[in-house]
C-alpha cells in the first residue's frame, strides 16, 4: 500500500483540505499549484497517452493476426466452412417473400388499390427485386454460366440455370404486377442453404394427408402427364383462419407451384438466381386484412408453424 | 492500600474527572467544529439529552438523613418498602433494567439491503424492462418476452442479494444476543419485613437490599449499614483496587462519598444493607451506557471504500447508460430500442454479484477471526482493525492480565524479581535464605486472604480469591514458594489481629510459634513501608538482626523509591517475638487497647505488587509498531503505574524519554524542556482537563508514545476524538463501562469477552473471546488481508465488465448482431465470476503485511484510478478482444464473413425478414439467424471464462510473480475448475436453448480466446517484473492498484 514517504513513522496522514464543489471541479479542471489538467499535468497526460496508444496498437496488432490467421487458413470466400447439419443454417430451408413492407419490422402489404402512387412502392420494390432476373444476361459473368435446364438436363458443376421471366404473367412490371387491379402478385421464393437437396415427394400416391387436396390434384395431374415433373418443392398459400380462407380468394401460382428440381443444389456458382412462385391473388376480398401463410412442401423440409418452420407468413390489406 | 495515602488526592480525582464534564460540553470542539463527525446537530433535542448526560450527577440522596431518605422514599430501615408501594414504584418507573441501545427495525435493514447500493440501478433497470415489455404488449400482437424474463431476472437478482446480505448482517448480530442475559442477576430485598429473593429487575427506588460480598449491586443504593464492606468500582473508573463502603457522608461529590455504592460494581468483601435511590437508566452505569448510544459511529473504512466504489461504478453506467440513449437518438433508432440499450448498458456495467461477493469475502474473514478468538459483532469491522493506524488501549485488563501479583521483594537489602509470568516460566529465588523465611512468614500469617473453595485443579495464580487484591497477591506468592499456606496459618494459631484502617496504614496479627522450642509468640505487621519502618529500630538482614541505622534507611528509601518508581505497589513488613515470660501462652491479647509493642520492632523487608502485563502484549505491541500503528494507553490508573507498564509491554520503547525525564536528566524544569524533543509523554487527566483541542491535537502529533492516566470516560471519548481528527482510523480497546462511550465512538471498540462488562460489549465492534490483546495483531493481519484481497476481487470482477459492456456498444455504433447479450452477461456475473472472486478472499498474503505502514484512509482507495485503469483499461480490453475475435469467427464459419455483419443489425432483428442473406449467397430465416446469435453469445460468454482464467491468476498477486506466489489456494483453484464446469453445463445442458438461449458449442469454439488469455498472462507477468525491477517508477505509480 503506498504511503506518503515524506511521512515519518507513526506520523498520520492528515485529511485532505476539504474544497467545496465548484472550486474542487475547477480545481480539477485546471490545478494551479501543479499545473494538472483534468487531474493530470501535460507530462502525465503525454506519458499515459503514449503507454496506452502502444498498447492498443499491440492489442489491435495481437487481434488482427489472429483475424488474418483465420480468415485467410480456414476461410474459403466462395465455399461456406460450415455446411447444412453443420452450421446453424441447418437443412430445412426457409421461405421469403417480396415485395417486402417499407418498415424491416412489418410484414403487411398495405395499399389503396385505386391510386398509383399507393402501390407505386411495392411495384418499384418487385422491379428492383426482379430486375437481376430481367438483365441477368448483361451481367458479367453471369451471363456465360447459364445453362438451359430441364429435370432431365441438369446443370453440370459452376453453371447456373435460367429462371424464365415470361412464365410469370401477368404478374409482370408491364402489367404492374397486377396491384392496380387489386389483384397483387406476391413473389415467393425458397431460401438458399448451399448444398442443400431437396427430397422431393415423389411417390404421388403417398402425399402427406395435411397438403391440399388442390396441390395434391394438381401434383397428381402433372406427374401423369409427365414424371419429372414430381421433382419439385411444392408451395401452397392459404389464409391462416377459416375468415382469412374465405377472404383470400382463389389463387393461381406462377409459373408452377412449386420450385423446380434441377435448381438445386445451391453452390454458390456465379449467376445463379432462385426460382421464384409468383402468388396471383386473383380476387382478395378489399377492405379487410388478410393473414396468408405460404408453406414449402418436400420431405426434408420441417414444418412447424408456432416455431415458423418452413412456411412465411405475411399480411394483405387493399383498400 | 499503603501507598494509598500518598496518592489519595490522585484518587480522589479520577473521581471527579469521571463524572464531572471538564467544560460545558455543548459537542463542539475548541474551533468550533461539531465533535461528532458525521451529523451536525440535526436532532437538537437528543444533542440536549447527551449534554445531559455528560452533567455531574445531581443528586443529593447521600448528603441527607436516613432519616430524610426513608421519608422520601417511604421505606423503612427494617421493613422496607410496602408490596402495594413497591409495586406502584414498579410501574411508575420500569424494571431496573438498562434500556438496550436502540435497535433499527428490521424492516429498515432489511429494505437497507434490498435498495442500498447497486440495488437501485438494478431495480430501474428492471422497471425499464417491465416498461419497455408492457409497451411491447399493448402494440405488438405477439410481443417478445425477453424484456419480461430480464425484468423479472433483474428484481429476483437484486431481492436475493438484498435477502442474502440481510441474512448475513442478522447472523453476526445474533452473536451479540449469546451475550446478553446469560445469568439472571437476583437480589436480596425485605419488603413488608420480610426477605425476599426477587431479579433484580424488579428493584424499585425506596427497597432495602442487602448485598454480600460476591454479588453484584443490583442498583445504586445508599448504604446504611455495612461490615467490612468493599466494594470493585473497576468497570465504573477503570481501577481495580477495591474501595471501602461505609454508612457515612464523607464527600460532596456522590462518587466520592462512601455511603454510596453503584449499579453492576461487585462487592468483594463484606456485607452491607441499602436503600436504593437510582434505577435502571437513571443509575451511573445507565448514564455512561446511555452517553455510548447516544454517540453517532458513521461509517466503517471498508463502508465508505464501498459507497466510494459504488458511486465510481455507477457514475459510470448512469455516464455510458446515458451518452448511449441519447447517441441512439441521434443515430434513429426507435425511443423503445434505446431504452432497451439502457438497461443493457445497465445490466452489463454494474457487476451485480460482487456486492454478495464481499459479503461472502468478509464472512468468510469474520468465521476465520472468530475461530482465532476474535469474535466481530459487525461484518464490516472485519477490515477496520486493516487500516487502524492507532490503537487506543485500556490497561487493567487489556494489556494486564488484571490480577495483582507480587512483583518484587526486598531483603537482606536485596531487590529480588518474582515471577509474574502467566506461566511461572520465569526467575527464581533462594528460598532458603533467613531473610525470605521470615518475609514468607508475616506474609502467610499477616494475611486475611483465603482461596475460595472447589478450585483443587486450578492454577494456583489463577484460582479464585476472598479477600483484598494485595492479600490474594501475597497469598498466592506464598503457596506458590512455601506450599500449603492454610496448614502453616493452622500450626501458627492466631492469638489476636488488628485489621487494616486508613487511620493506621497497618495491620497486626500476633501468631503462637509452631516451635515447640520456641513458645514465644510471633508479632507480624505488614502496611504502609514508611508507617511500618516508622515502628521498627532494627532490621533483619542476612540472618541478622542490626540496628536500624541512616545507612539503613537510605537503603530501604533507595529500595522503595525503585520498587514505587517501577509502579508497584509497596508493602513493608516487620515482626517481633514477644519475649514468653511477659507474653506465656494463654496471653489476652486486647487488641481495642493494645497490651503488647507496636513500637521497636523488627524490619524484615518489602514486597511490592503490581498488575504485570499479559506475556504476549510486548511482542504484539512490537508488531502493531512493526506495522505503523500508533498504540497508545488511556488509563484511569495510576501515571506511574501506566508508565511502568507502559514501559515494561513497549508502548514506551527503551530508551525514549518523556518531559519529565528529560527534565530530571538534565536537571532543569520541565518548562524548559522542548516537548518535541520528547518522543513519549504521560499525560495526567487533570492536565488533560486544561488542554484545549488544538494543544491535545499537538500532543498526539508530536509524541509517538503516549500514555494518558486517570482518565475520566469523557477524557477516553475526547482522546478518540482528538485522533480521529487528525485522519486517524482508531481502535479501542477497553472492558468497563468506562470504556464505553470511547468503544462506541472509535472507527472500531473492541471489547473483552470474559473480563468486559455488558455495556462495553454493546457498544464494541468486535469482542475478543480470550481477553488477549494479542488477538488484535490477529486482526489486523486479517484486516489488512481481506482488504488486499478484496481489492484483488474487485479488480477481478470489474475486468469482465469491459467485455460486457463492448458488445453493447459495438451492436449501438456498428450495427452488428449483437454479440453478448443480457442473460449470458448475467450468467458471468452471477455465475462463473462469483466463486473465483470470492476464492481470492483465500489467498495468502504476497509480502509480510504487518512490516508495511496502515493504509492512508484518503488516499489509498479500495478501488482507485489504477485499479480501473487496469480492470477496463487494460486487461478488460483484451478480454473483449477475445470475446469479439470468437464472435467473427463463428459468423465467418457459418457464411456471414466480418465485414458483411456491419450494418444488418436492423434487418438481422426483423422477424419479418426471413431470408437474409449472408456472405455465401445463403437465406437465412429468423429463427436460424438467431439460433446463430444466442450461439455466438455462448461463444462470447465461454471466452470471457476462459479470459478470466488468466484473469484470477493474474490477481492473485498485485507485485510479485505468480511463480513466487503458486498455486497454493485450492479454493482459487476449485473456483477455476468451477467456473469452467458452470459455463460448460450451461452451454451443453439440454433445454438451456429454451431457458437461457445458452447452445451447445463446438470444441474448437472454446479455443479462438485461448491466445488473448495467455496474451494477459504474460502481459501482466511483465507488467509485475517491472514493477518489481523499478519500485516507485512510472508504471507502479499507473497500475498498481
Amino acid at each position: 500500500m503506498s504511503r506518503n514517504p515524506r511521512l515519518e513513522e507513526f506520523q498520520m496522514d492528515t485529511k485532505p483540505v476539504h474544497r467545496s464543489g465548484r472550486s474542487k471541479c475547477s480545481n480539477f479542471l485546471y490545478d494551479e499549484d501543479t499545473g494538472a489538467i483534468l487531474g493530470r499535468t501535460p507530462e502525465s497526460w503525454a506519458k499515459i497517452l503514449i503507454f496506452y496508444t502502444i498498447f492498443y496498437a499491440a492489442l489491435i496488432a495481437l487481434f488482427s493476426v489472429c483475424m488474418v490467421t483465420f480468415l485467410q487458413h480456414f476461410i474459403n470466400p466462395r465455399v461456406p466452412r460450415l455446411q447444412q447439419e453443420y452450421s446453424v443454417i441447418g437443412t430445412s430451408p426457409g421461405l421469403g417473400f417480396r415485395p417486402l413492407p417499407p418498415d424491416v419490422r412489418s410484414t403487411l402489404i398495405w395499399y389503396k388499390g385505386t391510386g398509383y402512387d399507393s402501390y407505386k412502392y411495392w411495384e418499384d420494390q418487385l422491379i428492383d427485386f426482379l430486375s437481376v432476373y430481367k438483365k441477368k444476361g448483361q451481367t458479367a459473368g453471369a451471363g456465360q454460366n447459364i445453362f438451359n435446364c430441364d429435370f432431365k438436363n441438369l446443370p453440370p458443376h459452376g453453371k447456373v440455370c435460367d429462371v424464365d421471366i415470361r412464365g410469370w404473367d401477368p404478374c409482370i412490371d408491364e402489367n404492374h404486377f397486377s396491384f392496380h387491379k387489386s389483384s397483387p402478385c406476391i413473389f415467393l421464393k425458397l431460401n438458399k442453404i448451399y448444398g442443400w437437396r431437396p427430397e422431393f415427394y415423389n411417390d404421388t400416391q403417398n402425399l402427406p394427408p395435411e397438403m391440399p387436396v388442390e396441390l395434391q390434384t394438381h401434383i397428381r395431374n402433372i406427374t401423369s402427364y409427365n414424371r419429372d415433373y414430381a421433382n419439385m418443392v411444392w408451395v401452397s398459400c392459404h389464409g391462416e383462419t377459416p375468415a382469412d380462407r374465405e377472404n383470400i380468394g382463389p389463387i393461381s401460382y406462377l409459373p408452377f407451384p412449386g420450385f423446380p428440381g434441377y435448381f438445386y443444389p445451391y453452390e454458390n456458382a456465379e449467376g445463379y438466381l432462385s426460382p421464384l412462385v409468383a402468388i396471383h391473388l386473383q380476387r382478395p376480398r378489399t377492405g379487410i386484412l388478410i393473414n396468408i401463410e405460404c408453406r414449402a412442401w418436400a420431405r426434408n423440409i420441417k414444418y412447424d408453424r408456432r416455431e415458423r418452420l418452413g412456411v412465411v407468413h405475411f399480411e394483405l390489406m387493399i383498400e | 492500600m499503603a501507598s494509598k495515602e500518598s496518592l489519595d488526592h490522585g484518587r480522589t480525582d479520577s473521581y471527579r474527572v469521571a463524572t464531572i464534564g471538564p467544560i460545558k460540553d455543548d459537542n463542539r470542539t475548541a474551533d468550533g467544529q461539531y465533535k461528532t463527525r458525521r451529523k451536525p446537530p440535526a436532532k437538537k433535542r437528543k444533542a440536549g439529552d447527551l449534554d445531559d448526560l455528560k452533567q455531574e450527577l445531581d443528586i443529593d440522596f447521600h448528603k441527607v438523613t436516613p432519616e430524610e431518605l426513608y421519608q422520601r422514599f417511604q421505606t423503612h430501615p427494617e421493613n422496607g418498602l410496602s408490596h402495594a408501594k413497591a409495586k406502584e414504584n414498579l410501574e411508575r418507573d420500569g424494571p431496573n433494567a438498562l434500556t438496550p441501545p436502540k435497535q433499527t427495525p428490521e424492516w429498515v435493514k432489511f429494505c437497507k439491503n434490498l435498495f442500498g447500493g447497486f440495488a437501485l440501478l438494478l431495480w430501474i433497470g428492471a422497471i425499464l424492462c417491465f416498461i419497455a415489455y408492457g409497451i411491447q404488449a399493448s402494440t405488438v400482437e405477439e410481443p417478445a418476452d425477453d424484456n419480461l424474463y430480464l425484468g423479472i431476472v433483474l428484481a429476483a437478482v437484486v431481492i436475493v442479494t438484498g435477502i442474502f446480505s440481510y441474512y448475513q448482517e442478522s447472523k453476526s448480530s445474533k452473536i451479540m444476543e449469546s451475550f446478553k442475559n446469560m445469568v439472571p442477576q437476583f437480589a436480596t430485598v425485605i419488603r413488608e419485613g420480610e426477605k425476599l429473593t426477587l431479579r433484580a429487575e424488579d428493584l424499585v427506588l425506596g427497597d432495602i437490599v442487602e448485598v454480600k460480598f460476591g454479588d453484584r449491586i443490583p442498583a445504586d443504593i445508599r448504604i446504611i449499614e455495612a461490615r467490612g464492606f468493599k466494594v470493585d468500582n473497576s468497570s465504573l473508573t477503570g481501577e481495580s483496587e477495591p474501595q471501602s463502603r461505609g454508612a457515612e457522608f464523607t464527600h460532596e461529590n456522590p462518587l466520592e462519598t462512601k455511603n454510596l455504592a453503584f449499579f453492576s460494581t461487585n462487592a468483594v468483601e463484606g456485607t452491607a444493607k441499602g436503600v436504593v435511590i437510582c434505577c435502571g437508566d437513571n443509575t451511573v452505569m445507565g448514564r455512561i451506557a446511555g452517553l455510548a448510544s447516544g454517540l453517532d459511529t458513521g461509517e466503517t473504512p471498508i463502508a465508505k471504500e464501498i459507497h466510494h466504489f459504488i458511486h465510481l461504478i455507477t457514475g459510470v453506467a448512469v455516464f455510458l447508460g446515458v451518452t448511449f440513449f441519447v447517441i441512439a437518438f441521434i443515430l434513429g433508432y426507435h425511443w423503445l430500442d434505446a431504452v432497451i440499450f439502457l438497461i443493457g448498458i445497465i445490466v452489463a456495467n454494474v457487476p451485480e454479484g460482487l456486492l454478495a461477493t464481499v459479503t461472502v469475502c468478509l464472512t468468510l474473514t469474520a468465521k476465520r477471526m472468530a475461530s482465532k478468538n476474535c469474535l466481530v459483532k459487525n461484518l464490516e469491522a472485519v477490515e477496520t482493525l486493516g487500516s487502524t493506524s492507532t490503537i487506543c488501549s485500556d490497561k487493567t485488563g487489556t494489556l494486564t492480565q488484571n490480577r495483582m501479583t507480587v512483583a518484587h521483594m526486598w531483603f537482606d537489602n536485596q531487590i529480588i524479581e518474582a515471577d509474574t509470568t502467566e506461566d511461572q516460566s520465569g526467575v527464581q529465588y533462594d528460598r532458603t535464605s533467613p531473610g525470605f523465611k521470615a518475609l514468607a512468614k508475616i506474609a502467610t500469617l499477616c494475611n486475611r486472604a483465603e482461596f475460595k473453595g472447589g478450585q483443587d485443579g486450578v492454577p494456583i495464580l489463577k484460582k479464585e480469591v476472598a479477600g483484598d487484591a494485595s492479600e490474594a497477591a501475597l497469598l498466592k506468592c506464598m503457596e506458590l514458594a512455601l506450599g500449603d499456606v492454610l496448614s502453616i496459618r493452622k500450626r501458627n494459631k492466631k492469638a489476636c489481629e488488628i485489621p487494616f484502617n486508613s487511620t493506621n496504614k497497618y495491620q497486626v496479627s500476633i501468631h503462637e510459634s509452631d516451635d515447640p522450642s520456641d513458645p514465644r509468640h510471633l508479632l507480624v505487621m505488614k502496611g504502609a513501608p514508611e508507617r511500618i519502618l516508622e515502628r521498627c529500630s532494627t532490621i533483619f538482614i542476612g540472618g541478622k538482626e542490626k540496628v536500624l541505622d541512616e545507612e539503613m534507611k537510605e537503603a530501604f528509601n533507595n529500595a522503595y523509591l525503585e520498587l514505587g518508581g517501577l509502579g508497584e505497589r509497596v508493602l513493608g513488613f516487620c515482626d517481633l517475638q514477644l519475649p514468653s515470660d511477659k507474653y506465656p501462652i494463654g496471653y489476652k491479647f486486647n487488641t481495642d487497647d493494645p497490651n503488647f509493642p507496636l513500637d521497636n520492632l523488627r524490619f524484615v523487608g518489602l514486597m511490592s505488587m503490581i498488575d504485570p502485563p499479559r506475556a504476549a502484549v510486548p511482542d504484539a505491541v512490537a508488531k502493531c509498531r512493526s506495522a505503523g500503528i500508533k498504540v497508545i494507553m488511556v488509563t484511569g490508573d495510576h501515571p506511574i503505574t501506566a508508565k511502568a507498564i507502559a514501559k515494561s509491554v513497549g508502548i514506551i520503547s527503551e530508551g525514549n524519554e518523556t518531559v519529565e525525564d528529560i527534565a530530571a536528566r538534565l536537571n532543569i524544569p520541565v518548562s524548559e524542556v522542548n516537548p518535541r524533543e520528547a518522543k513519549a509523554a504521560v499525560v495526567h487527566g487533570t492536565e488533560l482537563r486544561e488542554l484545549n483541542s488544538d494543544q491535545l491535537d499537538e500532543i498526539l502529533k508530536f509524541h509517538t508514545e503516549i500514555v494518558f492516566a486517570r482518565t475520566s470516560p469523557q477524557q477516553k471519548l475526547i482522546i478518540v476524538e482528538g485522533c480521529q481528527r487528525l485522519g486517524a482510523i482508531v481502535a479501542v480497546t477497553g472492558d468497563g463501562v468506562n470504556d464505553s462511550p470511547a468503544l462506541k465512538k472509535a472507527d472500531i471498540g473492541v471489547a473483552m469477552g470474559i473480563a468486559g462488562s455488558d455495556v462495553s460489549k454493546q457498544a464494541a465492534d468486535m469482542i475478543l473471546l480470550d481477553d488477549n490483546f494479542a488477538s488484535i495483531v490477529t486482526g489486523v493481519e486479517e484486516g489488512r488481508l481481506i482488504f488486499d484481497n478484496l481489492k484483488k476481487s474487485i479488480a477481478y470482477t470489474l475486468t469482465s465488465n469491459i467485455p460486457e459492456i463492448s458488445p453493447f456498444l459495438a451492436f449501438i455504433l456498428c450495427d452488428i448482431p449483437l454479440p453478448l447479450g443480457t442473460v449470458t452477461i448475467l450468467c458471468i456475473d452471477l455465475g462463473t465470476d462469483m466463486v473465483p472472486a470470492i476464492s481470492l478472499a483465500y489467498e495468502a498474503p504476497e509480502s509480510d503485511i504487518m512490516k508495511r505502514q496502515p493504509r492512508d484512509p484518503y488516499r489509498d482507495n479500495l478501488v482507485n484510478r489504477r485499479l480501473i485503469s487496469m480492470a477496463y483499461g487494460q486487461i478488460g480490453m483484451i478480454q473483449a478482444a477475445a470475446g469479439f475475435f470468437v464472435y467473427f469467427v463463428i459468423m465467418a464459419e457459418n457464411g456471414f464473413l466480418p465485414m458483411h455483419l456491419f450494418g444488418i443489425r436492423k434487418m438481422w432483428d426483423s422477424k419479418a425478414i426471413n431470408d437474409l442473406t449472408d456472405s455465401y449467397g445463403q437465406e437465412w430465416t429468423y429463427r436460424d439467424r438467431k439460433a446463430l446469435e444466442f450461439t455466438c453469445h455462448t461463444a462470447f460468454f465461454v471466452s470471457i471464462v476462459v479470459v478470466q482464467w488468466a484473469d484470477l491468476i493474474i490477481c492473485k498477486t498485485r507485485r510479485n510473480s505468480i511463480i513466487h506466489q503458486g498455486m497454493r489456494n485450492w479454493a482459487l483453484n476449485f473456483g477455476l475448475i468451477f467456473e469452467t464446469a458452470l459455463a460448460a453445463f450451461l452451454s451443453y445442458t439440454p433445454g438451456m436453448d429454451k431457458g437461457l438461449r445458452m447452445y451447445p458449442l463446438k470444441f474448437v469454439w472454446w479455443l479462438p480466446a485461448i491466445p488473448f488469455m495467455l496474451s494477459i498472462f504474460i502481459y501482466d507477468e511483465i507488467r509485475r517484473f517491472y514493477l518489481r525491477r523499478n519500485p516507485g517508477g512510472w508504471l507502479e505509480q499507473e497500475t498498481y492498484y
